[in-house]
C-alpha cells in the first residue's frame, strides 16, 4: 500500500476521469464522499472528495509495470473535457505486458 | 503530545492503547536509574523490576511457583519456545491438536514441524465460536502427545472451555499448552485450579505493558527443552546452559523498561478491580452489539463474544473499506483483514476476513456511541448507494 500526496484535493470529476480506466465506486454520504478506484490486476485506489492523499494498492507481482501508468495517469488530469487516446494507446501496450507476466498470455 | 484530530481508538485486541499513567511513570522511572540485574552489575541501588514484574504476575495469575513464570518478547516468542521445546526428543511423526480458532503463533509453527514430517496435525473446527470438548475427546489418537490452543478467540471474542478440556486431555496423558493473548487481564484466571500444562500471556494487549513484553507459566519445566542458551548472568563458569528456573528459558538481557511497564499494568488492573473491568467491558461490548445489529446489512460473527471485541462486515463492503472509511472520516481505529487467524475467516466469511472493534478500560460510553453511529451510517450509506458513479 502507497499513499499518495496530492498538489490539489481529489475531486469527483477526478473519479470520473478515473472511470474511463477501471470500475468506479462511492458512497457519495460518507464524509464528503467515499471512492474506490478498481483496475484489476493493475491496483486500486481509495479515497475521499476534498483530501490531498489517495490509498493505492498495486498488485505486487506487476508493479514494475504499472506504477509509472498510475503516475502518467495522476499527472495527466486536467479539469474539463480531455484527449485520452494517449494514455488508452500506453493502457493498452502494458496491459498486454501485464498479461503475459499474470497469466501468461498476450 | 495530544492527537489532533483526536482518535477513538478500538484495536486494543491487537496492542491496547491508551497505557495507563502509571505504566508511562514506571517506564519513565526504570529508565531514569541504571538497569538493576542481579549477577550482572554492581549497582545495588534501583528497583528489581524482573523479580517484581514475575511476583506481580505470579500473584495475578495464581501461577506458583513463580519462578515458573518465564518472560519473552511477546506470546508469538512463548509459543515458540513451548511448542519448539517440547517436541524436542519426542518421537517423530507425533500426533498434535490444535484449532480453527487459532491465531498464526500457533498454526505457523505447527505447520512448520508438519511440513518437516516431525508432527501430524489436526485442526478441530468450531461451531458456534466454540470448540467443542466431546470433538476434542474424538480426534485423541495413541499417539497424540500434545494439544495447543487459544482461550480467547481474536476474530470471535469467545472464551473457550479449556477447563473441560484440560481435564479430557490429562486424562489421557496429552500435554496442553493455552494461549492466553486475548484473555489475560479481561478474565480470571487461576492456573493453580486450570487443567492446563503451560499458559501462554503477551504484555502489550490488556495487560496494559508495552510492546515487546510477554510470557509463559509452565507448571513441570523439566517436560520443555530449553531451546535457546546463553548469558543468564549465574553460574557463568559452566560452558553448559543453566537448568533451573527461570533460567531455562530466560536469556541475555531483559526487557527492563518492559518488565517495568508489565509489573505497573498488572497493579493497575489489581487496583482498579478486574471484576470492574470486565464488567463495563460486558456492558459496552452488548452496547455495540445490539446498535450493530440494527442495520440489516451489517453481519456480526458473534452476536454474544466473552471478550470486548466485535467483529462485523458489512454485506456490500470490503472490510479494508469500511476500516478506511471509519479512519478518515471519523477518527476510528479499528483493524480489518484476517487478524492472523485465517481458519477462523475461512470458516465465517470465506476468507475475505473482517471488521474488528476491541476495546479497552480506557474505551469510553461515548466513544462506543460514536464508533456504532459511524458504522451504522456507513452501512446505511452503503445499503442505499454502492455503485458505479
Amino acid at each position: 500500500m502507497k499513499e499518495f500526496l496530492l498538489d490539489a484535493p481529489v475531486t469527483r470529476e477526478f473519479f470520473s476521469y478515473l472511470g474511463n480506466f477501471g470500475q468506479v465506486e462511492a458512497l457519495p454520504n460518507v464524509g464528503e464522499g467515499f471512492y474506490t478506484f478498481e483496475k484489476t490486476d493493475w491496483f486500486s485506489i481509495k479515497g475521499f472528495i476534498g483530501d490531498t492523499t489517495l490509498e493505492v494498492r498495486f498488485k505486487k507481482e506487476v508493479m514494475d509495470l504499472t506504477v509509472d501508468f498510475l503516475y502518467f495517469l495522476f499527472s495527466s488530469y486536467r479539469e474539463g473535457t480531455m484527449d485520452l487516446s494517449q494514455l488508452k494507446q500506453r493502457e493498452q501496450a502494458i496491459g498486454e505486458r501485464v498479461r503475459k507476466n499474470l497469466h501468461g498470455y498476450d | 503530545m495530544v492527537l489532533n484530530p483526536p482518535i477513538i481508538y478500538l484495536n486494543n485486541a491487537a496492542t491496547s492503547w491508551p497505557k495507563p499513567p502509571e505504566v508511562l511513570a514506571a517506564v519513565t522511572q526504570s529508565l531514569t536509574l541504571p538497569v538493576f540485574g542481579s549477577g550482572r552489575t554492581t549497582a545495588s541501588q534501583g528497583e528489581d523490576y524482573i523479580t517484581l514484574a514475575r511476583a506481580t504476575l505470579s500473584n495475578f495469575l495464581a501461577a506458583e511457583p513463580q519462578e515458573h513464570v518465564v518472560f519473552t518478547h511477546n506470546a508469538t516468542d512463548s509459543l515458540n519456545i513451548l511448542i519448539q521445546g517440547f517436541l524436542t526428543g519426542k518421537e517423530n511423526g507425533c500426533h498434535v491438536l490444535t484449532t480453527a480458532l487459532d491465531h498464526n503463533s500457533v498454526l505457523r509453527p505447527l505447520h512448520e514441524f508438519e511440513r518437516q514430517h516431525r508432527i501430524q496435525l489436526t485442526i478441530l473446527p468450531f461451531a458456534q465460536c466454540s470448540v467443542n470438548p466431546a470433538a476434542v475427546e474424538a480426534a485423541i489418537r495413541p499417539d497424540t502427545r500434545l494439544m495447543v490452543m487459544t482461550h480467547g478467540s481474536n476474530v470471535l471474542g469467545s472464551v473457550q472451555d479449556i477447563q473441560s478440556i484440560g481435564e479430557i486431555l490429562h486424562d489421557h496423558g496429552i500435554y496442553f499448552i493455552v494461549d492466553g493473548a486475548q484473555t489475560a487481564g479481561h478474565i480470571p484466571i487461576n492456573l493453580q485450579k486450570l487443567p492446563v500444562d503451560a499458559f501462554v500471556f503477551t504484555g502489550h494487549k490488556a495487560l496494559f505493558g508495552i510492546p515487546g513484553t510477554g510470557g509463559f507459566y509452565v507448571r513441570d519445566p523439566e517436560l520443555i527443552a530449553p531451546v535457546r542458551f546463553g548469558g543468564t548472568g549465574t553460574d557463568s563458569f559452566s560452558l553448559l546452559h543453566p537448568r533451573e528456573m527461570p533460567e531455562r528459558f530466560e536469556v541475555g538481557t531483559h526487557n527492563y523498561p518492559g518488565l517495568a511497564s508489565l509489573a505497573a499494568g498488572v497493579s493497575f488492573i489489581m487496583s482498579t478491580g478486574l471484576d470492574i473491568i470486565t464488567a463495563k467491558a460486558d456492558r459496552q461490548t452488548s452496547f455495540l452489539v445490539r446498535e450493530l445489529k440494527k442495520e440489516p446489512n451489517i453481519t456480526i460473527y458473534n452476536d454474544h463474544p466473552s471478550l470486548p471485541i466485535v467483529s462485523f462486515n458489512i454485506n456490500s463492503l470490503e472490510n479494508d473499506d469500511v476500516g478506511f472509511m471509519l479512519a478518515r472520516a471519523y477518527s476510528i481505529i479499528a483493524r480489518t483483514g484476517l487478524h492472523c487467524a485465517p481458519l477462523v475467516h475461512k470458516a465465517i466469511d470465506g476468507g475475505k476476513g473482517c471488521v474488528r472493534l476491541s476495546l479497552s478500560w480506557f474505551t469510553t460510553d461515548e466513544e462506543c456511541r460514536i464508533a456504532a453511529k459511524a458504522v451504522r451510517e456507513i452501512a446505511a450509506d452503503a445499503d442505499s448507494s454502492v455503485g458505479s458513479s
